[in-house]
């Protein structure tokens, strides 16, 4: 099998995508899990790798939290063969989670330990998504070390876009090509002006726009039962995280215009 | 829609143009990793520049450190009244105003930390 957009290594063939943002609590582990789901339901081999060390939540999202026995940390120490330490999703076989150590700091592990433990799935898997801590100290470094690509999750919001900028920026030095992730957007509040819309959070960030995610309760009611909402199909989250996996694997799907700027917000943006 | 229109009556700008202006501001500052002085002074000789070459509309002059897909631009933006003639000194423009809008972009490459930028 080949794959478009493939790797540096010439022997490998799964790509590695991680999903940061600067900011916390935008919305990351959500993406990664959902994403994740929804490629493994596209045929897809996919692994979940979650590099929060220390504050692991990939698992309970996925609600695979009581059957871990190993964890990055071990495979990158190499405590255990890197099999030993995946957990095969209830939902899915195609979908593995590689879960994070919950007791160790974000520095027992460095960039090139975490690159060669998650390189050697490259193998197998056709997608390795990394769900990152949030900052942009080791704990990031560590994340992005192995990737070819980011998913950059924001909300519409100063502070989340603000450090959506300074990832790029850490990105884009690092040659790993970011993609615009936006998160939680409320269409009432950006037809009544109250909002950025997707046009002025792109126009901002200057980089290519991957998908757009609404603020939908379904992702929480998902979160509670550790199924991702990409298994209600009825969801616009789920919907929406599933367009962005057709995205991810070459597909043209637009993009739903969500809330364009309304007559209102244009005067707004006149009198700014 | 009724929020619109009691924004367009209390002549209230609507407060994602607010988000917008402060975003542009916050923005430009970490990513030239300037401070407010010195993207001041950057701009005062950056005009003091231009202004030995060409007659330029000072109100119209703008700074803007923009990204793009491929790299990241500075854009300078300084609208030309006229080209210095040969010999005049600062005397203000001619009786006829081409008013032209040059773009002077100096490119830089996108680094790893916002760094002061170098204009070229
Ligand atoms: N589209 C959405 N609609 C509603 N709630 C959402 C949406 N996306 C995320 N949330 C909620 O926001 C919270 C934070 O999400 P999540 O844990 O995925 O963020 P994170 O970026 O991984 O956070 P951290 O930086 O702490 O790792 C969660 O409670 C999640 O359920
Ligand atoms: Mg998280």
């Amino acid at each position: 099998m080949s794959l478009k957009n493939g790797t540096n290594n010439s022997k490998s063939t799964g790509q590695i995508i991680v999903v940061t943002s600067g900011k916390g609590g935008v919305g990351k582990t959500t993406t990664t899990a959902s994403i994740g789901a929804a490629l493994a339901l596209k045929g897809k081999r996919v692994l979940v790798a979650d590099a929060d060390i220390g504050l692991r939540n990939l698992d309970v999202i996925l609600g695979l939290e009581n059957r871990i026995v190993f964890n990055l940390v071990d495979v990158a120490k190499k405590v255990c063969k890197p099999q030993q330490a995946l957990i095969k999703s209830k939902k899915s076989n195609n979908l593995f989670l590689l879960p994070a150590s919950q007791t160790d700091e974000k520095d027992v592990v460095d960039e090139a330990e975490v690159k060669a433990a998650l390189d050697q799935f490259r193998r197998e898997f056709n997608f390795i998504l990394v769900d990152s801590p949030a900052g942009i100290e080791q704990g990031f470094k560590n994340a992005c070390a192995a990737a070819d690509k980011a998913l950059v999750v924001t909300t519409p919001e100063i502070p989340a876009i603000r450090d959506a900028d300074r990832v790029i920026g850490l990105l884009t030095a690092r040659s790993v090509e970011p993609l615009l992730l936006i998160n939680r957007l409320d269409q009432n509040m950006v037809r009544r002006g109250d909002m950025l819309s997707v046009e002025d959070v792109q126009d901002i960030l200057g980089i290519e726009l991957i998908g757009v995610i609404e603020r939908d309760e379904n992702v929480i009611v998902s979160a509670n039962c550790g199924e991702p909402v990409v298994y209600n199909p009825k969801s616009k989250a789920g919907m929406a995280f599933n367009r962005i996996a057709g995205r991810l694997c070459g597909e043209s799907i637009p993009i739903p215009d969500l809330g364009a700027d309304s007559i209102w917000g244009k005067i707004g943006r006149l009198w700014a | 829609m009724f929020n619109g229109l009691r924004n367009f009556f209390s002549n209230k700008a609507a407060s994602k143009s607010i988000a917008r202006s402060r975003l542009h501001f916050v923005l430009v500052q970490d990513r030239t990793g300037l401070t407010n002085e010195e993207m001041a002074s950057f701009k005062s000789e950056m005009c003091s520049v231009i202004e030995k070459y060409f007659v330029i509309d000072k109100q119209g002059f703008d700074i803007e450190y923009k990204r793009e897909t491929e790299m990241t631009t500075l854009v300078i933006n300084s609208p030309i009244v006229v080209r210095r003639q040969e010999g005049q000194k600062h005397s203000a423009g001619s009786k006829h105003k081409h008013k032209q809008n040059q773009n002077n972009k100096a490119q830089t490459e996108e680094s790893s930390d916002p760094q002061p930028v170098v204009a070229g």
